[in-house]
């Protein structure tokens, strides 16, 4: 909506709650009271956003219509307010330092009623209107100004709406049979008006922690490039709506992402990453520590210019953690989302979601078993910790402004639930307080902090002996041990390398391809691991997960950033995300042994090495 | 240390060397004289960047293909903005980044990997990537080697794609002329330029100025946005040219939005830039403008819709300038005149006769002031590091030549110092300072006077004044500029019955707006500047248009499509009657 800056292009997070009141149903008085409290609640911080949000509400739903066309019947503001520090430094010398101070309002306005509305609908025409129902706002969290780009937002948001409304109408008049799925669940109104957190950057000097904490890489003149990251993020959420929700709510991300990037002698594109999420930026280790870490990502990524390639394999594959908890992350949170996919009027649109592997394999499954026996997986926003691990997807009230839920979706094997947003499905119609998306793009159903554990693990002896016994039967000198997955999102040197990247790996992710960063083969006869390079899983759907050789009782917490952006949340490619831009999230999962794993070695052509060698770092 | 003592030998005698080439190259046919200046100790970038340099072209001039040039360059911009919006702040901040483009030729300056491929569009943007800020010059090298590595990994690529299509594609006219220009070296090392900004002020100054806009009910969003740009350029080339300069400059951009009833979007824009702090406007004149800003908006939105016409139109100074610069100038810049794509309205017409015999135009962006006033268009040496030129485009209406990056044509082989781009983009040719002149001029109430008997002798109700026209170097923030795109926002109807002027809206140029060039049948005297930034194919660019007012004999105009997004349906929420009790 508003001229965007050349500057503070750095995407925003979305935060859920941390702490919430919630108003009981029936209790209207309460509803009110709470509807008022943001006008007493602005003096003491001097933010003035929930009134302007309220008032502008208050005039919308009176007042706002044309005569002879439907009101709204649901309008929803949605606002972002980010504090920002990102810092790249490169071999311990400064790239780029930007605070970014900024904030996004999103409007939604619905017509029609809650079986069906103007949502879940993709269309080629729509709406053209001169500012749109998003953008850009003030930063001065005064009153006037906000109240100004309400009023636009809202009134272009329902312009919209009513085209859009008019063109399903048109669509489903031209079904045999229009879905009889609600579009839109009610939901218990929640205020929750949090203090606004204020940035403690603490007196570190972070641009200066970066230089020395990637310094240290200064040891490897062999590693080409090398960026690390330092994100130091603060974000205050405001919800307001029409049913009467009302929140606020602050929350801070501190993380390092380091990529680091060579070529083999044969000319193979190497690379690792690092990355490390805490809540606050004061609980970011020392750079002498985080130098140490990155140091030994260095020298695994020299092992791995040294290390053999890997020959084309098919058989049983140990995943330890975080490897397990990385390729959950990958093939789970596709099939866990009960909301029906939007009707479109392009085809292509449900070809890209299911190239993409957007596709559901568990909708219409509830019931039927489709994980190993002894196994449950839950997704429990409301957790915060994991065996005094901390979990950065926990959330109290979701960003649709619903109370979270810990969902039990497979109970020993079987399917048993979904996540649910508002947007009801086949299975599902109310929210479970799922309801999850980054920069105020659409609520998704996601995954918060997902555990996978089961009833029958096994120690790390015995699973260990399962793993060998395996191989022996099948007859192998060596099996696949796979220690960590690779993420393009944070090894990547560059936005290029990412595209490219993605782009590669797109075409075979319905087909269950999947990139391992660091894999080992363990031989039989003596026990010894040997890195490998250049491996790919290659059809291992989530179906194969249906029969594992043995699940661990080692679990252990992998944090990482859902991506949200292009439409990838919710897909497998969801799981490639950064703490620029993505969402927050936690797998816990223990050692995953399963069999007939297929890993095709490097077939392609290997670029040739740089004719000029490189310059000495020192 | 000792590496470090060693480059700065080596530096001292490739600066002796390259202020030589300076002094050979001034004697050479049609360059102009910049002296080349040698400070002590060149900037560590640079220092950086000629290490890579020498060490690349002694490698890969042998690799398979060989390189037969590489140049670098470093665009270090130090960025100061503040941005608000109906009485806000939007943003507060400073950047600095350093974006290094490098360049690996391979084939020959008649072919190499970058000749387009039939009717195929070429990639606008460039590949780069960020370098260190600090100085080191190591990490300043390994990012320099690797981009290298990249880009001749990518040139090698083209040039078998290149190649091939040579042996099965016909080949047109301008298809044969040289891929690239071979160039005399220049060096000129000047002391980077910083800016020291102090954002305090300015953001009380964007939250009073959009506040100021918020008064009118009819504005319903303002942006103000106050930026300071120090810039400093780095380049160095295996033909020996050696460049370091910078420019400092501090821009302050005014724009409102509103809406007719009818659902037309009104826009209304206004710039000031300055070079010095000490010259920035002062309240007084920008709250002054502000109030013009909005009583011309508030008059559009009531303002009726134009009928369509043909007849005499006067276009203001700096209407006209914007007119020249889009219509005229766009099409005087080379690289037009090689696609095949582009109308090449000019591209047989050298020597002919294209504007009526009492018009020239140059563009000169070694000047950095007209008549006392600035030029945003000024520089010493383009993108490409070739230095400045003037550049006589049109003589007495005839043609001369066009606007040259080191893109050559078959008959023009060298560049006017012309290639331009904003850094992320491929230099093509543009405008920099464009200044039209006349022979025939008359005071500006003469020419109103002469506006009202064309009027009259052609026996029309009325006639056009177009006071401000919208092109793709107005407002450079918002959306894809439309480079070519002629609209008309300020156009009265002149009677010739004494009656006072009206205001319309909606006026759209029908047909080739160059047309209307043709039929200029006088000017005014005083010349206008109209100082911006030009968004097109190498992205956006700082530029001058200079023109007196015109006299058209004919223009044809038509009623513009409007909007179907009709006005908001609520009252703002500042001038609601029914709820003033929400106001603080």
């Amino acid at each position: 909506m508003k001229k965007f800056t050349t500057m503070g292009l750095l995407a925003a997070l979305s935060f859920p709650a941390t702490a919430v009141a919630a108003g009981r149903p029936n209790d209207m008085s309460k509803l009110d009271r709470a509807v008022s409290r943001p006008q007493q609640n602005s003096a003491p911080d001097n933010d003035q956003t929930l009134r302007a949000l309220h008032d502008e509400m208050q005039r919308s739903r009176a007042r706002l219509s044309i005569p002879g066309v439907e009101k709204p019947f649901f309008i929803e503001y949605r606002l972002v307010d980010l504090d920002v520090r990102a810092i790249t430094a490169s071999f311990g010398a400064l790239l780029s330092s930007s605070p970014t101070r900024v904030r996004y309002m999103n409007v939604d306005v619905r017509v029609g009623e809650y079986h069906l509305d103007s949502s879940n609908f993709v269309s080629e025409d729509g709406f053209q209107g001169f500012l749109g129902p998003s953008g850009q706002v003030g930063i001065d969290r005064d009153y006037n100004s906000l109240r100004q780009d309400l009023w636009l937002a809202t009134d272009q948001a329902f312009k919209s709406a009513l085209t859009q409304k008019s063109l399903k109408d048109a669509f489903l008049g031209s079904l045999t049979k229009p879905p009889e799925i609600d579009d839109f669940s009610q939901t218990v109104p929640v205020v929750a008006v949090d203090p606004r957190l204020e940035p403690d950057w603490t007196s570190r000097k972070w641009e200066d922690e970066a230089r020395t904490a990637s310094a240290v890489l200064r040891n490897f003149p062999q590693i080409y490039g090398t960026r690390v990251n330092y994100y130091l993020i603060y974000v205050t959420s405001y919800l307001v709506t029409s049913e009467g929700t009302t929140m606020r709510t602050s929350r801070s991300l501190a993380a390092i992402e380091a990529a680091l990037d060579t070529q083999a002698d044969d000319g193979m594109s190497l690379h690792n990453f690092l990355s490390l999420y805490v809540e606050k930026p004061a609980d970011l280790p020392d750079p002498s520590i985080v130098s140490k870490s990155i140091a030994q990502a260095g020298t695994e990524l020299m092992q791995l210019r040294a290390a053999p390639l890997v020959p084309d394999y098919t058989g049983p594959v140990l995943f330890d953690p975080p490897a397990s908890g990385a390729i959950l992350s990958q093939m789970l949170p596709p099939s866990l989302s009960g909301a029906r996919p939007p009707l479109s009027m392009l085809p292509a649109f449900d070809q890209i979601m299911e190239r993409m592997g957007g596709r559901s394999e568990w909708s219409g499954r509830i019931g039927t078993r489709v994980l190993p026996p002894g196994v449950t997986v839950v997704d429990d926003p409301k957790a915060t910790e994991f065996q005094g691990q901390p979990l950065l997807g926990s959330y109290a009230v979701d960003d649709e402004g619903v109370t979270a839920q810990r969902v039990e979706l497979v109970q020993n094997g079987v399917l048993k639930n979904l996540l649910m947003s508002r947007r009801p499905g086949p299975d599902f119609l109310n929210s479970n307080g799922h309801a999850r998306s980054a920069l105020l793009s659409d609520t998704k159903p996601l995954n918060s902090n997902l555990s996978f554990q089961s009833s029958d693990a096994l120690g790390t002896a015995d699973l260990r002996k399962k793993f060998r016994d395996a191989c022996r039967e099948d007859g192998h000198e060596w099996c696949i041990e796979i220690k960590r997955m690779d993420n393009p999102a944070l090894s990547s040197i560059n936005q290029q390398d990412f595209s490219d990247y993605i782009g590669a790996l797109a075409g075979g992710i319905a087909s269950g391809e999947h990139a391992p960063l660091l894999v080992y083969r363990v031989y039989m006869a003596d026990g010894r691991e040997e890195l490998v390079r250049g491996g790919r899983i290659d059809g291992l759907t989530l179906r194969s997960l249906r029969n594992m050789l043995g699940v661990g009782n080692d679990a252990s917490v992998y944090s990482y950033m859902q991506n949200a952006g292009g439409g990838f949340a919710g897909t497998a490619l969801g799981a490639f995300g950064s703490a620029q831009g993505g969402i927050p999230s936690t797998v816990i999962a223990p050692s995953l042994l399963l069999a007939d794993v297929e890993i095709r070695g490097f077939h392609g052509e290997p670029r040739r090495v740089p004719l000029v060698p490189a310059p000495p770092l020192r | 240390m000792k590496r470090k003592l060693r480059s700065q030998n080596i530096l001292i005698a490739i600066g002796a060397l390259a202020a030589g080439c300076a002094c050979l190259a001034a004697d050479g046919p049609g360059r102009s004289t910049i002296p080349a200046t040698v400070p002590a100790a060149a900037p560590a970038v640079l220092t950086a960047m000629q290490d890579e340099l020498d060490r690349s072209m002694a490698a890969l001039s042998k690799g398979d293909p060989p390189v037969y040039f590489i140049s670098y360059t470093v665009a270090d911009r130090e960025e100061s903005e503040v941005s608000g919006s109906n009485g806000a702040l939007l943003t507060s901040g400073d950047n600095r980044g350093r974006w290094l483009e490098v360049q690996t030729r391979v084939g020959s300056y008649q072919l190499d990997d970058t000749h387009k491929l039939g009717d195929r569009r070429p990639s606008w943007t460039s590949p780069g990537t960020n370098v260190a800020l600090d100085n080191d010059i190591p990490i300043l090298r390994r990012e320099i080697w690797r981009e290298t590595d990249r880009q001749y990994r990518a040139a090698s690529e083209a040039l078998i794609k290149v190649k091939t299509s040579q042996q099965v594609q016909v080949q047109t006219a301008e298809g044969n002329a040289p891929d690239f220009s071979r160039e005399a070296p220049h060096a000129s090392i000047s002391a980077p330029v910083e800016i020291h900004v102090d954002r305090k002020p300015w953001e009380e100054c964007v939250r009073k100025y959009t506040a100021a806009f918020s008064k009118s009910p009819a504005v319903l969003n303002s942006i103000v946005t106050f930026t300071a740009l120090g810039s400093n350029q780095y380049h160095v080339n295996t033909e020996g040219t050696k460049l370091a300069f910078g420019q400092v400059h501090y821009r302050l951009e005014l724009y409102v939005q509103s809406k007719a009833p009818d659902g037309m979007d009104i826009n209304r824009y206004a710039n000031f830039d300055w070079l010095t702090p000490k010259d920035a406007p002062d309240d007084k004149t920008v709250l002054d403008r502000i109030q013009t800003m909005i009583q011309e908006t508030e008059a559009l939105d009531k303002a009726p819709l134009v009928d369509p016409y043909a007849g005499p139109a006067l276009l203001t100074g700096r209407a006209a300038a914007v007119f020249f610069h889009e219509v005229f100038g766009h099409r005087a810049e080379g690289f037009r005149q090689k696609d095949i794509n582009e109308g090449q309205t000019f591209t047989s017409k050298i020597g002919e006769q294209i504007l009526p015999d009492f018009i020239s135009i140059k563009d000169d962006p070694t000047e950095a002031q007209f008549r006392g006033q600035m030029l945003l268009g000024n520089y010493a040496f383009d993108d490409e590091g070739a230095p400045a030129q003037n550049v006589s485009l049109v003589e007495s209406g005839v043609l001369k030549t066009f606007l040259m990056s080191r893109s050559p044509l078959t008959d023009i082989p060298h560049s006017n110092g012309h290639g331009r781009r904003q850094p992320g983009f491929v230099p093509v040719a543009r405008q920099g300072n464009l200044i039209v002149s006349s022979t025939r001029s008359v005071t500006n109430d003469q020419l109103r006077a002469k506006l009202i008997e064309l009027i009259k002798a052609q026996g029309r109700p009325f006639g056009l004044l177009i006071d401000d026209i919208a092109g793709g170097f107005t407002f450079t923030g918002r959306g894809q500029p439309q480079a070519f795109q002629v609209l008309p926002l300020v156009v009265y109807k002149v009677f010739p019955d004494g009656r006072p002027d009206q205001l319309v809206r909606g006026v759209d140029i029908v047909g080739t707006p160059l047309v209307s060039l043709t039929k200029i049948v006088a000017t005014g005297d005083t010349p206008d500047i109209f100082n911006g930034y030009c968004g097109a194919e190498s992205g956006s660019v700082p530029v001058s248009a200079v023109a007196p007012a015109i006299l058209i004999s004919e223009m044809e105009v038509q009623k513009k499509e409007t909007s179907t997004d009709k006005p908001p349906i609520l009252p703002p929420p500042a001038h609601d009657p029914e709820s003033k009790g929400n106001q603080p």
